[in-house]
């Protein structure tokens, strides 16, 4: 197993806003992680992109129990990119927006080069390289967020409603993207969507949170939300 | 209005002249004033920048201490500052009363708040998103660091350019720690005081107009950059 909660909750004050007893995740699968908004779905993905601290729990990660120390979940993170529901992209240049992470991991600019220019080829944003990012539709932008997550390689990747507020075409871009990725890379993927076709068609399992909670997984899923 | 308006007139002639006077009254406010922003920016931005970065005990308490020291009047910091250089004083020894690093010293006391504050605002502003997306691409603190401090460059830039323009127009702490002494601490503010006490207005209405005129280039400059962050 790649991952592998037990018991985590996570509040904020008094309020529980997660509480999962347990959960599996299996290396080169694709999640989808169904449940209605305020349902804890983007605190799960905090968490399991290390951005999140769970209030109580343990999470293991490629069999190892993870050390919440900010240097320990700083080399978790180059490992596990989250896309957020609204990405933002940094001010510059379509070009700077995906060389960010690899200049982080001293990646040589020659390499950078040819790393860049297959992942916007990837996201069908190749024209788009010497675009001001701040200049791009809602689309292109999420297209450009996924290449600049997509450019560090990570092993797992976890989209917040990645084709939320969308036109068809973007959508399909985008669901085709992230099965061309998993197919090829073997990368691990969760998405959250309220988009029963998404599931139907990306993901090999399903995860269903409903009041914090893990309520179904797979097939139950399906039943409970139809 | 007569007298106004021939003052008007002879100021004009005057700053077109180039009178040396003018123009050594001018350096020395822009020397004094740029030198204490220089460092009031070299210490207000970083403290600016880790107060609104950083999660600390008192955090609300210090925004509070330094938004009060924003409203403090110059010639408090002029008599605080007189307190510390004056002859028979702790730093007495110096020789630092009525010179321009004397001034340089107050004013730093006047604008580093402002220039701490309002980087404080330049930074909350800052889309908590660019954190976050930095920290999942894999960027250490610093680095993260590095990229909330870029968003934010043009508040902070802003904020520099404020504090300048609060300090050039500034009288109190000029006049109390620099002595209005001519080609040496005399600045646009004190010689305008001074030429008003001997009832000669032309030199003071020429000065007048050359504030004015830096305080709109100022305030163009401060406006480019507010739209630049709002943009």
């Amino acid at each position: 197993m790649l991952y592998v909660l037990s018991k985590i909750t996570r509040k904020y004050g008094s309020r529980t806003v997660l509480d999962i007893p347990l959960m599996e995740i299996e290396k080169g699968k694709i999640y989808a992680l169904l449940g209605p908004n305020g349902a804890g779905k983007t605190t799960l993905l905090n968490i399991l992109g290390f951005l999140e601290v769970p209030t109580t729990g343990d999470i293991l990660y490629r069999s190892k129990t993870v050390n919440f120390s900010e240097s320990s979940l700083q080399n978790l993170r180059r490992e596990v990119v989250m896309i957020d529901q609204h990405p933002i992209l940094f001010t510059g240049t379509v070009y700077k927006n995906v060389e960010f992470g690899l200049k982080i991991r001293r990646i040589s600019q020659k390499k950078r080069g040819i790393i860049i220019e297959e992942t916007l080829d990837l996201v069908g944003m190749s024209a788009f390289v010497q675009a001001q990012a701040h200049r791009l539709s809602g689309g292109e932008t999420q297209r450009v967020a996924l290449a600049r997550a997509l450019a560090v390689s990570p092993e797992v990747l976890l989209c917040d409603e990645p084709t939320s507020n969308l036109d068809v075409e973007n959508q399909t871009a985008i669901i085709n993207t992230l099965k061309q990725i998993n197919e090829q890379r073997k990368t691990t993927i969760m998405f959250t969507t309220h988009y029963m076709y998404q599931v139907s068609s990306l993901a090999h399992h399903t995860f269903f949170l409903d009041h914090c909670k893990l309520t179904a997984t797979q097939a139950e899923s399906f039943k409970l939300c139809r | 209005m007569e007298l106004l308006v021939d003052s008007f007139l002879s100021a004009i002639l005057l700053i077109f002249s180039l009178d040396t006077e003018v123009l050594s009254i001018v350096w020395v406010s822009l020397k004094v004033s740029g030198i204490s922003t220089f460092f009031a920016s070299l210490m207000g931005v970083p403290l600016g920048f880790l107060i609104a970065y950083g999660f600390f005990k008192g955090k609300r308490i210090l925004i509070i201490f330094l938004n009060t020291m924003l409203a403090l009047p110059t010639v408090v910091i002029g008599l605080f500052v007189y307190s510390f250089i004056s002859r028979r004083s702790i730093l007495g020894s110096l020789d630092l009363l009525y010179t321009q690093k004397a001034i340089v010293i107050g004013q730093i006391i006047l604008i580093l708040p402002v220039v701490a504050t309002l980087t404080i605002a330049a930074i909350s502003r800052i889309d908590e998103r660019y954190r976050k997306t930095a920290m999942t691409l894999g960027a250490n603190r610093w680095q993260t660091a590095c990229v909330i401090f870029r968003e934010a460059r043009f508040g902070i830039v802003a904020a520099v350019i404020a504090a300048f323009g609060r300090v050039i127009a500034e009288v109190g702490i000029s006049m109390m720690l620099g002595g209005n002494a001519k080609g040496f601490t005399r600045t646009m503010t004190t010689a305008m005081a001074l030429e008003y006490d001997k009832g000669e207005f032309i030199l003071a209405v020429a000065l007048g107009i050359i504030l004015l005129v830096l305080s709109f280039a100022i305030n163009l400059i401060f406006n480019f950059f507010q739209g630049r962050t709002r943009a």
